[in-house]
């Protein structure tokens, strides 16, 4: 490997290539920028190498992760980050087995000041045994949830682009993460409003009153059929509020699609931790031409309970109560949106245990009645939040 | 093949936190021994008035914020938790005055 320094007003920037294409000109100097770029012309001769593909992946991540770092004093400049969620969980639905790992890694690269790279993508397994008996087997998903730059414009306002979570509710954009969810199945409601939009993003919170936050969130994204980047053309909003005191959050979304049957779909959500207890309380309601529903979820940490202190605040116990009133949308519409196609009641309680931060071992059952048939669902797995910096951590 | 791809990758996360388990406790979260003591300078801090309304302010709005979706965090390095920071801003709309509290009490 040969490393070639390139001198620069604002930053300085080191990259790092095979030999194969250091000996186009090895002996680049240093300080002189014209050289620099009559060296990258050349290398740009050798494109369609795969090798150099990867090398000038590596080069742009390096640029980008050198100028994130050229802004600030040396301890306060914020570094890119590769983090993300790993999870193994088990789930038997109506008594069948199904094995789901589950990735989820998250890359953050902040730049200067005021911007902010960041994707997430998805890989989920859902082996299942077949029909008849025989060894696990199953699909593997691959998705990107959401690749967008954030512009901090202000205090009041930040600027998204790109693929993002649409901003329905508070499940999809906070709660989503294995590691975050208290019950690691999605309520039934989640495929409403939600899912990744392209397109362009504003939103922010400020406060009203030193006890008042407002935050808002509006967006248009565009039709495309880009494999891993599918969105719809909609527009879309969500307002909110946040008691700091109280600790009560409220707020309200509204998404609107912009083609086909040009439908509307609006949420409500609630939510509320009392600074006294150790208690969680999430609600949200959304309706849309596919349905409508609700869900309610308590959250309690046992860390009050007076024996077995050590464990018991690292225990939480959940319950969640659910329901949806589905419309008429066909056994296939159903299936491509995830929803039920017919009126779905849901209670589930779960047990997380939190053996390090991050690191939570999970369990719940719940119980699913329906006009198709009553069913149990078990789900016992572990998820993992990890954070690996991607750049020098500084003096400390 | 690809199950055994993912399980692999699980298997390497998980040695990881395994790891993670082993290291001492020093790298606990707020949520249990505060803020971290090393240093003079934080010790200096301590013993303000002003660096402990600043804590107190910090660690209230860390729990009003954070609090809301997940427990508290380990402390991670200033640099790591500036960008965590930034992120959860944008994430969670977190206001400005909010996300600066937030980060001087994790990096305190």
């Amino acid at each position: 490997m040969n490393y070639i320094e390139l001198g620069g007003g604002i930053t300085s920037v080191t990259l790092c290539c095979p030999a194969r294409y250091a000996t186009i000109n090895p002996t680049i100097a240093p300080e002189k920028l014209g050289t620099a770029l009559d060296f990258l012309r050349k290398i740009f001769r050798n494109w369609r190498s795969l090798a150099f593909t990867r090398s000038w992946a590596a080069l742009i991540l390096a640029l980008l992760a050198t100028v994130s770092a050229a802004q600030g004093p040396e301890n306060e400049r914020p570094i890119p980050i590769l983090t993300g969620s790993a999870g193994f969980f088990t789930n038997v639905n109506g008594g069948q087995a199904q094995l789901v790992p589950e990735m989820n890694p998250v890359i953050l690269l902040p730049l200067g000041d005021r911007w902010l790279i960041e994707s997430r993508g998805e890989f989920k397994g859902e082996f299942e045994r077949p029909e008849g008996g025989g060894p696990y087997g199953g699909k593997v998903e691959k998705e990107l949830d959401y690749l967008q730059v954030d512009f901090i414009a202000n205090p009041l306002v930040t600027v998204t682009a790109g693929r993002f979570l649409a901003p329905f509710g508070i499940y999809n954009e906070r709660l989503y993460p294995i590691w975050i969810r208290s019950l690691q199945q999605v309520p039934l409601i989640f495929p409403i409003g939600t899912g990744s939009s392209d397109g362009v993003m504003l939103r922010g919170g400020f406060p009203v009153r030193p006890k008042v936050n407002l935050n808002y969130a509006a967006y248009f994204s565009t039709l495309s059929t880009v494999n891993k980047f599918e969105s719809d053309r909609t527009a879309g909003g969500r307002f909110g509020f946040f008691l700091p005191g109280p600790r009560i959050e409220a707020g309200v979304s509204w998404q609107k699609l912009l083609q086909e049957d040009r439908t509307n779909a609006f949420g409500f959500h609630l939510a509320w931790q009392p600074a006294l207890l150790p208690l969680n309380l999430r609600s949200e309601y959304a309706r849309s031409n596919l349905g409508s529903g609700y869900w309610i979820e308590c959250a309690y940490r046992l860390s009050q309970l007076p024996f077995w202190s050590k464990a018991m605040r690292r225990t939480e116990v959940v319950a969640r109560a659910q329901q949806l009133f589905a419309e008429h949308i066909s056994e296939n519409e159903a299936e491509v949106y995830g929803l039920p196609d017919v009126n779905t009641r849901q209670g589930d309680f779960g047990l997380n245990y939190f053996l390090r931060d991050g690191l939570k071992a999970t369990a719940s059952y719940g119980r699913r009645f329906s006009s198709d048939g009553n069913s149990n669902i078990w789900t016992v797995g572990i998820a993992y939040r990890f954070v690996f910096p991607l750049g020098r951590l500084g003096a400390k | 093949m690809k199950m055994k791809l993912v399980i692999l990758a699980l298997v390497l996360v998980l040695l990881s936190a395994i790891h993670g388990i082993a290291e001492p406790h020093k790298k606990d979260g707020p949520s249990k021994d505060g803020p971290s003591k090393d240093g003079a300078s934080v010790a200096a801090v301590h013993n303000s008035g002003y660096g402990d309304a600043i804590r107190i302010e910090g660690e209230q709005r860390f729990r009003a914020n954070c609090g809301r979706c997940h427990t508290a965090p380990q402390k991670f390095p200033p640099r790591m938790m500036a960008t965590v920071v930034r992120h959860m801003r944008v994430r969670a709309t977190i206001t400005d005055q909010d996300m600066q509290s937030i980060l001087r009490y994790l990096t305190q």
